[in-house]
């Protein structure tokens, strides 16, 4: 295939995307693939051929909306276009029928869009319902009402009553979302049922006074294209995404120093978790004279419980390599490496794929865009090593050896892989850099605090009632993020505490909820921001527990190279084990205290250093627990292995999905 | 008196070493019988008996030598495809276990032919990282999420229960090789918290009273494989 040119660029930018009239997108990234997104796709091509059906059945990564995998989405002419959730290949093949062949939007699936209107010009058409309350128990009793309503006023043929399976509004009543408008009244009340449709639905007036005033939360920069872009085509990337347009303004309008000034402007910290400024490290790997210098992606997510950086690698891959390449130009570098681990065989697999792309299309190679840049780009694959991720760590292992970390100084950016200078970036890091140089770092710091500029990415699990990946201006509290965006906690449990910065960080508790994420905030607390992993946790999760659980994945993961590590986290692990035994002793804290204390001091890498966060973090908001252990003794630990048993198991039964079709009669047999 | 007793053994011997010519249990099972009766192989079989023997030892010296030629042949092409690139050790493991399922020992000694590079700094990096694997897996893998969600979402519950089932920890193999029990950190359906991964196919909400379930299924489809 010829090589590209910026005037190919530059045609493809002026060139709107003409997608076909009728069309369903898969999402196949590892999450939805292993809820059954790829059986979903097999019966959607199956129904469309035995059928005979033209809809073009298309292909991305994930949006982020974890608790609905599998997600797809559905164009059809006249029709709202949705996302559907929590598919299933019998689903699947009855949506054909239902929305493309009847043009009637499915009950108890559709993720409503987050991208609430405000005018109501054009004709509503479809109206999704939903009880916010709880388990939206009351949705079916809405639909009827609403149907009734509309039959009452003669609307009934023109509109169609849907359930929706959420609409990212929670505990707020009855919600109501008018298509294709997408204006939302939330806590409507039976009243206001005659009125919406009277007014809103027939006359097409807004109803300010029930209009769900609080805006998105989220800004999804990083995760733009996710979830739309196939991240198996090149083109679709060039067409779709402006694919390659940050890389051809970087090599045709700046310099290499130009460009590393727009990132200074940005003000982009890294997002793999210490937060240095991007920008400066790219200058100083530049400054530092060299015959060959290089740039490294981390994509080794370490975090046990965070899948944001893979799933950027798998819903697109084209954004991190770009970025990694307008980085190699900033400063100087011919050859990158993406880090990727092993267990991410997907993203690799896509990260692979692109890089070949671009090899044919020469963005990688001698001459890129003609503008004498030479650049290529390699995958290395980690091999479940959580220290690894340490950059002398990871350069080790990129050079074949075992991934023992190596003091700094020498830092990377001076001696790095191979004795070069060398710029790690984190995934994220790097897929925010495209977006920059296309539309500028002042409109980047635009968005933020002062000190953390830009968005960032997280990813919610635990109690929560939706695990989602969320990607939120920073600045944004975490109270927001779990409850407006993220729906709190399942169950209507209490919230407890939140995790950030995984077996690095600490724990965040509900007092401190309302707290701006930032890097220095998060700090202040006692934990980091980390990679992105936020786990919520509730009333029934003990802290001491979690505290251990971290402290276990660090002595598992030392490389056992230094003693303050090595020793300290064995006899750390140790002490907890007996206090949540029942067997601790009053002394034991401030022994937990000193041997921290040795660890943070002595270590000698950041795992080391900061795998006593989530214990000290723990012992500063939780000592109460600590103490009913150590003070309770064994009879504690009887009495309370006793009460958590079956609230756990009750929990279990709450929260067992309802599978496809039985949904309405499981919210029958609720009312009844 | 011995060659009075062996004439006519060797008569009624004919059917088994007819027998051993074929197969090598029944080679073994005439020798024994011979050595047991006699003390020693008599003249009359010796000659057959070690035509027998050097017949099957050239057939096992074939399949071995060609055993060590694909080994040769394979590591060769792992090789050669990494062979210009710096730091290639860890991306030939890769490509080695993603064949084999695991390291065999006997292709890494290979591998440091091939390489010239001592074996123990081939062993030291695999010890080194956790996914590179010395035991073949087991014909099924049973592999627990025991990433933070799954963790806080009872995975020890369910990682306990598989141990108790299966009688082996994780990282373990049950000694008939079936069933391989491991965990992972995170796959990714933290909205499916805990996960389960059977034979490739993710579990999602599972609980402690579907192991056992699981399990049996597992045994079932092992059963309809091996009629
Ligand atoms: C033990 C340890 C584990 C780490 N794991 C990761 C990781 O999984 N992903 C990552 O991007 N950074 C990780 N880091 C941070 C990296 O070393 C490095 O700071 C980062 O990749 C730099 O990229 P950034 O500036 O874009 O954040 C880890 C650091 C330590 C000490
Ligand atoms: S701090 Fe721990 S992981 Fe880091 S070098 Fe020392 S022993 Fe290894
Ligand atoms: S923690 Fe188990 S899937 Fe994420």
């Amino acid at each position: 295939m010829n090589a590209l040119t910026p005037a190919d660029l530059e045609a493809i930018a002026r060139t709107p995307v003409v997608d076909p009239p009728e069309w369903v997108r898969v999402q196949l990234d590892t999450g939805g693939i292993a809820a059954g997104a790829e059986l979903v796709y097999g019966a959607l091509a199956a129904a469309r051929t035995e059928r005979q059906l033209s809809f073009a059945l298309l292909r991305a990564g994930s949006v982020g909306y974890s608790f609905a995998d599998p997600v797809i989405e559905v164009q059809d002419a006249g029709m709202p276009r949705v996302l559907y959730g929590r598919m299933n290949a019998a689903v699947a093949s009855h949506l054909i029928d239902e929305h493309l062949l009847a043009h009637r939007l499915l009950d108890d699936h559709i993720i409503a869009t987050r991208q609430r209107g405000t005018s109501l010009d054009t004709a509503v058409t479809h109206v999704l319902v939903r009880d916010t309350s709880g388990e939206g128990s009351r949705t079916e009793s809405l639909q009827s009402a609403f149907n009734a309503e509309l039959k009452r006023q003669d609307l009934g043929d023109r509109v169609q009553v849907v359930r929706a399976l959420d609409v990212g509004i929670y505990e707020q009543g009855a919600v109501v979302q008018l298509l294709p408008g997408a204006v939302t009244y939330a806590n409507i009340q039976e009243a206001d049922i005659a009125l919406i449709v009277r007014e809103s639905i027939a006359g097409g007036r807004v109803l300010e006074n029930l209009r769900w005033q609080t805006p998105d939360r989220q800004k999804r920069i990083v995760l733009r294209h996710c979830g739309e872009v196939d991240p198996d085509s090149l083109d679709d990337y060039l067409r779709r995404a402006a694919g390659y347009q940050a890389l051809r303004r970087a090599l045709f309008e700046f310099t290499p120093e130009q460009v590393i000034a727009e990132m200074k402007t940005a003000a982009l910290r890294g997002r793999g978790g210490a937060g240095f400024p991007t920008a400066l490290k790219w200058q100083l790997t530049r400054a530092q004279p060299a015959p060959q210098r290089y740039v490294i992606c981390n994509g080794d997510e370490g975090d046990p419980g965070a899948f944001m950086d893979r799933s950027v690698l798998e819903s697109d891959p084209h954004v991190v390599l770009e970025g990694m390449l307008i980085a190699a130009y900033a400063m100087g570098a011919s050859r990158g490496y993406f880090y990727i681990r092993a267990e991410y065989p997907k993203a690799v697999e896509r990260i692979e794929r692109a890089i070949g792309q671009a090899r044919e299309r020469g963005l990688l190679g001698d001459n890129i865009l003609g503008r004498g840049f030479a650049f290529d780009a390699k995958v290395r694959l980690g091999a479940g090593a959580f220290v690894c991720g340490e950059e002398t760590a990871l350069i080790a292992s990129i050079e074949g050896r075992r991934g023992s970390p190596t003091p700094r100084p020498p830092y990377p950016s001076v001696r790095g892989l191979w004795g070069m200078p060398t710029a790690i970036n984190n995934v994220e890091t790097l897929a925010s850099v495209p977006p920059i140089l296309r539309h500028g770092g002042a409109w980047f710091a635009g968005h933020g605090t002062p000190t953390s500029r830009g968005t960032k990415v997280f990813a919610v699990t635990g109690k929560v009632r939706n695990a989602q990946l969320v990607e939120v201006p920073m600045g944004t509290t975490l109270r927001q993020i779990i409850t407006d965006v993220c729906g709190g906690v399942a169950d209507g449990r209490e919230l407890k505490a939140v995790q950030t910065g995984g077996p690095s960080g600490g724990v965040i508790p509900v007092q401190h909820l309302d707290t701006p994420v930032s890097y220095e905030t998060l700090q202040e607390l006692g934990s980091i921001m980390g990679s992105g992993g936020m786990l919520v946790m509730d009333k029934t999760d003990s802290m001491v527990d979690v505290a251990k659980f971290y402290l276990r994945f660090c002595v598992d993961e030392s490389c056992g190279k230094c003693a303050p590590c090595r020793i300290g986290g064995y006899q750390l692990l140790q002490i907890l084990e007996r206090i949540s035994r029942g067997r601790g002793s009053a002394s034991d804290v401030a022994q937990i205290r000193r041997i921290c204390l040795a660890m943070q001091r002595a270590s000698l890498c950041g795992l080391g250093q900061t795998a006593p966060n989530p214990v000290l973090s723990t012992l500063r908001y939780f000592n109460d627990e600590y103490k009913a252990f150590i003070e309770g003794g064994p009879a504690y630990v009887r009495k309370i292995s006793r009460t958590a048993a079956p609230a756990a198991k009750s929990a279990d039964e709450a929260r067992r999905v309802p599978a496809a079709g039985e949904t309405a009669s499981g919210l029958l047999a609720a009312k009844s | 008196m011995k060659s009075a007793a062996s004439v006519p053994e060797a008569e009624q011997s004919t059917r088994p070493v007819e027998l051993a010519r074929h197969d090598e249990a029944a080679l073994l099972e005439l020798l024994e019988t011979l050595v047991q009766r006699h003390g020693y192989v008599p003249r009359e079989f010796s000659d057959e008996v070690s035509r027998l023997v050097a017949v099957k030892l050239e057939r096992l010296r074939r399949i071995q030598a060609k055993l060590d030629s694909t080994i040769r042949r394979d590591v060769q092409q792992h090789v050669a495809r990494w062979r210009n690139e710096e730091g290639n050790l860890i991306m030939i493991l890769h490509a080695i276990q993603n064949q084999h399922g695991y390291v065999p020992r006997e292709v890494a000694m290979e591998l440091s032919r091939e390489l010239g590079v001592k074996l123990a700094r081939i062993y030291e990096v695999i010890t080194f990282y956790h996914y590179f694997k010395l035991q073949p897996p087991g014909a099924h893998n049973v592999t627990v999420c025991n990433g933070t969600a799954c963790y806080l979402k009872g995975s020890t519950d369910l990682l306990n229960a598989l141990r108790t089932e299966l009688g082996v920890a994780e990282g373990q193999t049950t000694a008939d090789r079936q069933i391989h029990l491991d965990t992972v950190r995170c796959i990714g359906c933290c909205g499916m918290a805990p996960a389960v991964v059977i034979d490739g196919k993710t579990l999602g909400h599972v609980k402690v009273a579907d192991v056992s379930g699981h399990l049996v299924a597992l045994k079932q489809s092992n059963q309809e494989a091996r009629p």
